[in-house]
């Protein structure tokens, strides 16, 4: 078994379709019900969804001070903007979690496979 | 239809030498590494295993004669020899009891021979090779390298890049199989139209890659080969109709 890391990346300054509320309440009984799924079979590790961008903050240390600084680190338009870290024999299955998440919240998703810490 | 996989001049048997030896590298090399991939888990293991067990032929053969079955000598001594790096490999000790209960036990020289059609590793790692998680590039270079048994410099030379540009997408393309754990499989089939293009792709890019020189190794011939061996797999229509434009 093997982790990999499923994220979602939203765009800076993009603007999306907004979404009704009953389509809002559509679409999170579908990830729940995804989620669900990930957890029935031992797939999922853990899941979450973060802030805009510029609700985080860099810490650093120069010249042996804490130097901290507002803004995500990575001067992109593209941020990560959720994940979930999921166990799986192998990519195929990896991938086929990414297809229903994909499916699911209608974004492109990145597999990101971790480094075991035994090998 | 399959002439050019046929052995020319009706140069069969006798004498051994250095050029038969080729041959048969370049008919067998991908059998060999797709069964020890399956049996050891490890591409570089594989292939490092494969070539010494040619040259232990190159060496054995020319006074011995041919083997009645070369492939199944060569998949058979890359496997001894594979098993001998492993005993001698103290990391290794662990891993050769999981292997062991793999490997069938049998001097058979036939025992790596397919059984049926899809029995073939050949099949596992063509779709491996071309899996869509890889790029393009690296698909046409792994399946040249390791099913072709082209040497990285003569991958090269078929597409026009520097050695070394091409020994680092080897590379890449075999640490991305590792890290992200990409499967040793033949896909089911409902998946099987999506991961039937990127292989069909690659076999019809090497057929078109370059004009037939007799210096070079022929990727026509590779191609040709290639969709042979997947005109085993469970879409037969398809990839006949691809042949049939190739051959």
């Amino acid at each position: 078994m093997a982790h990999y890391l499923l994220s979602v990346h939203s765009v800076a300054g993009e603007i999306r379709e907004p979404m009704t509320d009953d389509e809002m309440k559509e679409s999170f009984k579908q990830i729940g019900k995804l989620e669900a799924e990930m957890k029935s079979s031992d797939s999922l590790v853990l899941s979450g969804r973060l802030h805009e961008p510029d609700t985080a903050t860099v810490v650093r240390i120069s010249n042996g001070e804490v130097l901290t600084t507002d803004g995500p680190f990575v001067e992109s338009k593209e941020h990560l903007g959720g994940f979930y870290i999921i166990e799986a024999e192998n990519l195929d299955a990896a991938l086929a979690w990414a297809t229903k998440v994909s499916k699911t919240i209608k974004r492109p998703i990145e597999v990101w496979p971790f480094v075991d810490v035994r090998s | 239809m399959f002439g050019a996989d046929n052995q020319p001049n009706g140069r069969a048997a006798v004498p051994v030498d250095e050029t038969a030896v080729s041959r048969i590298f370049r008919e067998e090399y991908g059998r060999s590494v797709a069964s020890l991939i399956r049996a050891f888990g490890d591409i570089d293991a594989a292939e490092d295993a494969v070539q010494e067990a040619f040259a232990v032929a190159l060496r054995k053969w020319p006074g011995d004669g041919l083997p009645p079955n070369p492939g199944g000598w060569i998949t058979t001594t890359a496997r001894n020899l594979a098993i001998d790096r492993q005993r001698r490999d103290a990391r290794g000790r662990e891993l050769l009891r999981e292997v062991a209960v793999l490997l069938p036990h049998s001097d058979d020289p036939d025992a790596g021979r397919e059984v049926g059609p899809l029995e073939d590793d050949r099949l596992r790692l063509i779709f491996t090779c071309c899996h869509p998680a890889l790029s393009t590039e690296a698909q046409v270079a792994l399946t040249l390298r390791l099913l072709g048994g082209l040497s990285t410099e003569e991958v090269a030379r078929s597409f026009l890049v520097a050695e070394a540009t091409m020994a680092q997408r080897i590379v890449r393309a075999k640490r991305k199989i590792k890290a992200a754990r990409i499967p040793y499989r033949i896909p089911e089939v409902h998946e099987l139209a999506g991961r039937l293009r990127p292989v069909l792709a690659v076999v019809y890019l090497l057929y078109n890659a370059a004009p037939p020189a007799p210096a070079e190794p022929d990727l026509r011939r590779e191609a040709i080969r290639l969709a042979r061996v997947l005109s085993t797999a469970a879409a037969p229509d398809r990839v006949a109709s691809r042949v049939a434009v190739t051959a």
